[in-house]
């Protein structure tokens, strides 16, 4: 669950992003909406904060009529309060959004999941391919395009 | 109790970050590298799961894990299957710790829903959930052992003496829910079984049996020498990359980082107990050994203290489903929630209002722990030989079922 975030966290962020993460009240419980470009700052950031521990990256589909859309949430913990918290950056039909591995060496299998299942392309990762399907396989399954009973051959 | 602890004179060696996506074509000894595969039959991996390896003469240069031979699209099909009808497709993803995965997910939903759960079921959650934790740890010590072929009386006697305590658990769990491995006893809202008369004190039978043979697990693997030269200084995981790779659970805290989800962010009822937990500083094979090791104390210890005082009343606040849509996920909202399994935090991330009439989530992601320790391996195993890769990746205790999904 989002806990509230510690003081001098909150008072850093409200600085840098002061329409995301106004000085006071509560945050979004969905988790903060972040511009895509300041996704890689935003990590750094949190992370010079005590926010150490890398937990996941979730990519999802959102078919509109106007387009598809996708979302990134990335969630970090702070191991020494046990701590998470998460934040959600929007993407276009041609969804790209920077690589957290410079940051965190777990980024590099949780965004290859990612892209392999939703189709979200990371810039910057040293390794971008498939993880849990095959090289040559078509689409990504989780886009809600992709019919649950897709053919596909049963051995290649 | 002291233990016969005999301290192996062995240097550790400093741990260095290596890049897992070293060029090996930019290496000068590029030609005279053996490539090897390790899997994806391999016996030591429990599961299906290969390793590319490249080997300079006996040493790894690199390693490239490959999973999701076992990926079966529990995700997609989780968008189409009702919230109700999820629980019994968890416990096919960590099939040592069914009952753990049950609990992830109807804890997520009961956060999302903002739905009690009444105390008597609580306590069922967190006694099955430490029995579970035992019988999880029972099983990778068991073959823990017999992949490095570490205990007295050679490989295989241990894992026949942790399976016999296994089954004592199974036969515990079978009481309760009838089934003994694809239990679906948890529900929205509590669970779907009550204590039957004289369970308690079957466990506490099955779980003095368990305390009392721990010595002499104890005494197979700590005054082993084989077990601890194997095991000392081999597959470091340093504090800094062990957070950075996301590492939970015991792998995590053998890494020096003192980081429990039952004791940091309470679920069912261990806010109401205390939880000692085992941290061990060096981040080798032997501290994740010796981690799990000292949590099977505490499990037993918990479970000795709850089962005498389970409290009287409901074991479920919603009314027994009798369809699946009966359950229905608030559309827009989304978050995460984690809770402490056998091998460290099972993250869920949930957004409400999918399929049928908003009953099926729109997506459902898991976040196994698992899978973070497999991408230790491309770091931990390079500058070993190929026997030490049977014990890091047993140390680590991935579960292919739940690394796949």
């Amino acid at each position: 669950m989002m806990s509230p975030l510690p003081a001098p966290v909150r008072a850093a962020l409200a600085a840098r992003w002061p329409e995301v993460f106004p000085a006071e009240g509560d945050l979004d419980p969905n988790g903060p909406l972040v511009p895509a470009d300041s996704h890689y700052d935003l990590a750094a950031l949190l992370k010079e904060h005590g926010y150490l521990l890398y937990v996941t990256v979730v990519a999802t589909h959102f078919p509109t009529p106007e387009g598809d859309t996708f979302e990134v949430a990335t969630v970090l913990r702070n191991p020494s309060t046990g701590k998470a918290f998460w934040w959600r950056c929007k993407l276009g039909a041609d969804p790209v959004i920077a690589t957290l591995f410079p940051l965190f060496a777990g980024a590099d299998w949780q965004e290859r999941e990612q892209f392999d299942l939703v189709g979200v392309r990371f810039a910057g990762h040293p390794d971008l391919r498939r993880l849990m399907l095959p090289e040559d396989w078509e689409g990504h399954p989780l886009r809600k395009s992709y019919a649950i009973d897709t053919p596909h051959a049963p051995w290649r | 109790m002291t233990l016969p602890h005999r301290e192996a004179d062995v240097t550790l060696p400093k741990p260095a970050r290596k890049d897992p996506h070293v060029d090996l074509e930019k290496l000068d000894a590029a030609a005279d590298l053996m490539a090897i595969n390790m899997g994806p039959q391999h016996p030591s991996t429990h599961g299906v799961m290969r390793i590319k390896l490249w080997l300079d003469g006996e040493m790894i240069v690199k390693a490239v894990p490959y999973c999701g031979y076992l990926h079966r699209g529990v995700e997609k099909l989780c968008e189409r299957l009702t919230v109700v009808q999820l629980t019994p497709i968890v416990d096919k993803h960590d099939y040592v710790s069914p009952m753990t995965n049950e609990q992830a997910l109807n804890i997520a939903f009961e956060r999302m829903l903002g739905l009690e759960v009444p105390r008597r079921a609580r306590y069922m959650r967190t006694i099955i959930a430490e029995i579970q934790r035992i019988a999880s740890h029972l099983l990778w010590l068991g073959t823990f052992t017999l992949d490095i072929g570490g205990t007295i009386g050679g490989g295989a006697s241990l894992m026949m003496y942790t399976f016999r305590e296994r089954e004592a658990i199974l036969d515990v769990f079978e009481m309760l829910t009838g089934a003994r491995f694809h239990y679906n006893t948890h529900t929205v809202g509590g669970q779907r079984h009550d204590v039957p008369v004289g369970w308690p004190a079957a466990v506490k039978k099955m779980i003095d049996a368990v305390d009392a043979h721990m010595p002499e697990y104890e005494q197979q693997c700590y005054g082993n020498d084989v077990l601890v030269l194997r095991t000392k200084g081999v597959g470091v995981i340093d504090r800094e990359l062990a957070l950075e790779l996301g590492l939970s659970g015991p792998n995590l805290r053998a890494s020096g980082v003192d980081l429990d989800l039952r004791r940091d962010e309470p679920f069912s009822a261990y806010d109401e107990i205390k939880v000692n937990v085992a941290v061990a500083t060096d981040g080798d094979v032997y501290a994740r050994f010796d981690v799990r090791m000292r949590e099977m104390h505490e499990s037993i210890r918990i479970v000795r203290e709850l089962i005498d005082s389970i409290p009287e009343g409901p074991i479920c606040s919603q009314k027994p489903v009798k369809v699946p849509f009966a359950v229905k996920l608030p559309a827009g909202r989304q978050f995460y929630t984690a809770i402490e399994t056998p091998r460290g935090e099972l993250g869920t991330y949930v957004i409400g209002g999918g399929a049928e009439k908003g009953a099926a989530p729109y997506r459902l992601k898991f976040r196994p722990p698992s899978l973070h320790a497999m991408s230790a391996l491309p770091y931990a195993l390079v500058g070993h030989t190929v026997p030490d890769v049977v014990a890091i990746l047993g140390s680590l205790d991935p579960i292919l079922g739940e690394v796949d999904r």
